[in-house]
């Protein structure tokens, strides 16, 4: 399997301060990949390195197989690219826009761009500058979709974006995706976890992981275990995959970021010797993003 | 191309109101000069009105217009929406351009032909002139400003970066180059155009190489320290001298060896002008009167520029830094060398048999013509001068008006008129001419304007003009042996 996008060291200086710090990152053919951290993380310098809108400071990018250096209007005409902050031309109205559009793109479908004009509920001759944002955010990623890109990026999405446009966004999204990958930056992670197939975590310029999100799902519970008081035991002797440990008289929780059952238990013991309860508890990928957002900057102090 | 005509017809739609504001100023500037006696009308307010657009709101409606077509697709900062889409940067550069040839060069080009042609100029002989006053134009106004547009994002910042390259422009030339050389020695006068010629040329070089560096590769940082640099280039002022000038000048003559027999030497028969006045703490003034010999028949000369310096028995010599062209008068027929030198220097060498030793510039006239225009008469075809008319007569005073297609004139002229005895005209003319071999200058207004009136009281028939075209532009040797210059001392009270 082909990787649209696949970087190598991928480096972003800004003067002094490091915006992303040596990216290596595989996306999956026909993935959505969901690329979630903290502001500040990196993420939206990823994607614009990506779309050639910002020079990397070393290292170097291939999108649909062409490096990011010789991007040009081959590649661009298969990408559809959103981002929350992009400057539309706010002039045209929206059916000027997609008309506008429509002969810079070879595989441009008329009755897709109409379809995605009335899901989306988008005023034809209303200029983009009257819409609110959430129905330019609309605009954008119909005039995104209406070629049947084959990689969709979108950079933040739903920043901004009360629930309902969020929810008709990713419905005017998914059905869309066959045969595309997708490739979304956000810090929104209730709606990325509920689509994509993929995460990486980004945090200080750096690639935290990058997995399956059902792999993902699988490696991470949540460990609430009951003692004895005279079991306490030091933060120093427990294992490293314990993340964001907090004990108290009789109960310890901690985040197991490699969770598999049998060896699991197995530390538990190692540690508490022999707990009167161990419950086990499922993560979803908000708890996940906090939980490592949160031993992160443990680590960094 | 099809995508390139594609954003052309978007910035059309786009940019309707500016570009009827360009439109309409043009078709109004086209208006003013296409009818003389609007211009002449007694009442000052449309003139005003004209000269202010001339000279403010028509380049500015066209700055405008380009500016906001380039920032239709602004080159810089990374939020733009067009990078990310299937743009090819030559079809982009190719609709900016296009867009520019259609609604900025097209109109004034269709506006100087009108106007020309209202003047009694066939525009079709002038296509030549036209189009190269277009390239000028274009090199000159238009694309620096296209190129500043793709360095900045909005209207505002190009202001700012316009009005602090000029500030910029204006002060290095201040310190360096053409105000400090107008304040030290006056301009290069008709070799003015050497200067400007290297000005455009820079221009000509860093406006394309701007804008292709930025459509292609969007780095907007190195095309900003670029755009400075030629800026700083530029207010340096021209990297070589008047003497380098003429030297180019001399290249344009048509009859390059009509100057070869010229020597310049004392004028015998006016040694009484010379003289050395002496200005107490400020220097001595010198005037030489000088004497051409070997001046090829039916040919006239023109100084334009002395170099030269002044040695004495003992060693001392002396190599006045002033202009060229300050270094040399002439009134009628009589050339004379004028320098001020140190006092001390004089002093030094004063009673001593000195050698002035040096080369003229020379401007060579010939191909003498004249034609009569009459009064009232109409057009009439002056060579120098373009298209004439005389008018006025008692009470009134009259006139030789005339008009020259897209350059001054680069004869030498003498007005008549005609036929009380020959009353030389008050020669004045509103452009000073220039030698550029080019069919035209940087101009806005095609016409080049010039006038000349008598207060003759009496009734005259004619306007003689008498016209020479250069011929030949010759550096002679200067040589003055044995000048005392204390005999023609004066001191000044």
């Amino acid at each position: 399997m082909t990787s649209p996008i696949h970087t190598h060291e991928l480096t972003r200086r800004y003067r002094h301060q490091m915006a992303l710090d040596g990216l290596n990152l595989q996306v999956p053919e026909g993935s959505i990949f969901g690329l979630v951290g903290p502001n500040g993380a990196g993420k939206t310098t990823v994607i614009k390195m990506l779309m050639k809108l910002l020079r990397p400071s070393s290292g170097n990018a291939e999108v649909l197989g062409c490096n990011i250096g010789k991007l040009g209007p081959a590649q661009f005409a298969r990408i559809g690219y959103v981002s929350e902050n992009q400057k539309l031309p706010d002039w045209m109205t929206v059916g000027y826009f997609m008309n506008y559009l429509r002969p810079f793109y070879p595989t441009w479908d008329d009755a897709l761009a109409a379809e995605l004009i009335q899901q989306f509920e988008l005023p034809h001759d209303r200029k983009l500058r009257h819409l609110s944002h959430g129905m330019q955010m609309k605009a954008a990623m119909a005039a995104a979709l209406a070629y049947r890109p084959k990689l969709i990026v979108l950079d933040e999405p739903f920043t901004g974006l009360d629930p309902l446009v969020r929810d008709e966004l990713i419905e005017g999204l998914l059905p869309r995706t066959e045969n595309t990958t997708v490739f979304i930056s956000s810090h929104d992670l209730a709606e990325i976890e509920s689509f994509a197939s993929h995460i990486g975590f980004l945090d200080h310029g750096r690639l935290q992981f990058c997995e399956e999100m059902s792999s993902l799902a699988e490696r991470f519970r949540e460990v609430e275990v009951t003692v004895g008081g005279a079991d306490r035991k030091r933060a120093a002797e427990w294992p490293p995959t314990w993340l964001n440990a907090q004990q108290s008289a009789s109960v310890c929780r901690f985040v197991e970021s490699r969770f598999e059952e049998e060896r699991t238990m197995a530390e538990v013991r190692r540690v508490f010797g022999d707990p009167m309860q161990v419950a086990v508890n499922p993560m979803p990928l908000r708890a996940i993003f906090v939980a490592l957002a949160k031993a992160s900057r443990k680590a960094a102090a | 191309m099809r995508q390139a005509i594609h954003i052309l017809e978007k910035d059309i739609r786009h940019l309707w109101i500016e570009i009827a504001v360009v439109l309409a100023a043009t078709g109004l500037f086209s208006l003013i000069y296409t009818h003389p006696d609007f211009w002449l009308s007694k009442a000052q307010l449309p003139q005003t009105v004209a000269a202010f657009f001339v000279s403010f709101l028509l380049p500015v409606s066209w700055w405008v217009l380009i500016v906001r077509a380039v920032h239709g697709e602004s080159l810089v900062g990374d939020r733009e929406f067009w990078p990310t889409r299937p743009y090819s940067w030559k079809s982009l550069l190719g609709a900016k351009l296009l867009f520019i040839l259609l609604f900025v060069n097209l109109p004034i080009l269709a506006a100087q032909a009108a106007i020309l042609q209202a003047h009694g100029f066939q525009p079709g002989a002038e296509w030549g002139s036209l189009l190269w006053n277009q390239v000028l134009l274009t090199l000159a106004l238009f694309l620096p400003v296209a190129a500043i547009g793709a360095l900045t994002t909005g209207i505002v910042q190009f202001l700012l970066i316009g009005l602090v390259a000029w500030a910029a422009l204006l002060l290095l030339s201040l310190r360096f180059s053409l105000v400090a050389s107008t304040m030290a020695g006056g301009t290069w006068g008709p070799l003015e155009w050497v200067r400007w010629s290297y000005t455009l040329m820079l221009a000509a070089l860093a406006a394309p190489a701007i804008l292709i560096w930025q459509y292609a590769k969007r780095r907007t940082i190195a095309a900003r320290v670029i755009a400075i640099a030629i800026v700083i280039v530029m207010g340096l002022g021209a990297p070589f001298s008047y003497t380098q000038a003429f030297a180019i000048q001399q290249r344009f003559s048509r009859q390059p060896a009509a100057g070869a027999t010229i020597r310049t030497g004392w004028n015998n028969g006016f040694q009484w002008m010379t003289r050395a006045l002496i200005r107490p703490g400020r220097g001595v003034d010198l005037n030489v009167p000088l004497q051409l010999t070997g001046l090829p028949d039916q040919l006239d000369a023109k100084p334009e520029g002395l170099t030269f310096s002044i040695e004495a028995p003992g060693g001392a010599v002396l190599r006045p830094a002033s202009q060229p062209s300050r270094n040399v008068t002439s009134t009628g027929q009589l050339i004379a060398l004028r320098a001020t030198l140190p006092e001390s220097f004089y002093r030094a060498v004063k009673e001593q048999p000195i050698t002035i030793r040096g080369e003229i510039d020379l401007t060579l006239y010939g191909n003498r013509r004249e034609t009569k225009v009459p009064i009232r008469g109409g057009l009439r075809a002056v060579p120098g001068m373009g298209l004439c008319t005389a008018t006025g007569g008692p009470p009134a005073t009259y006139f030789l008006s005339c008009n020259a297609a897209l350059r001054p004139r680069a004869d030498k002229v003498a007005i008549a008129f005609e036929p009380h005895p020959r009353v030389i005209a008050d020669y004045a003319t509103r452009f000073p001419p220039s030698y550029s071999p080019f069919p035209a200058e940087l101009s806005i207004n095609p016409l080049s304007s010039s006038d000349a009136y008598s207060t003759y009281q009496g009734p005259l028939d004619a306007v003689t003009v008498s016209s020479e075209e250069p011929v030949a532009f010759v550096r002679a040797p200067l040589l003055i042996e044995g000048l005392r210059l204390g005999a023609y001392e004066a001191v000044m009270k």
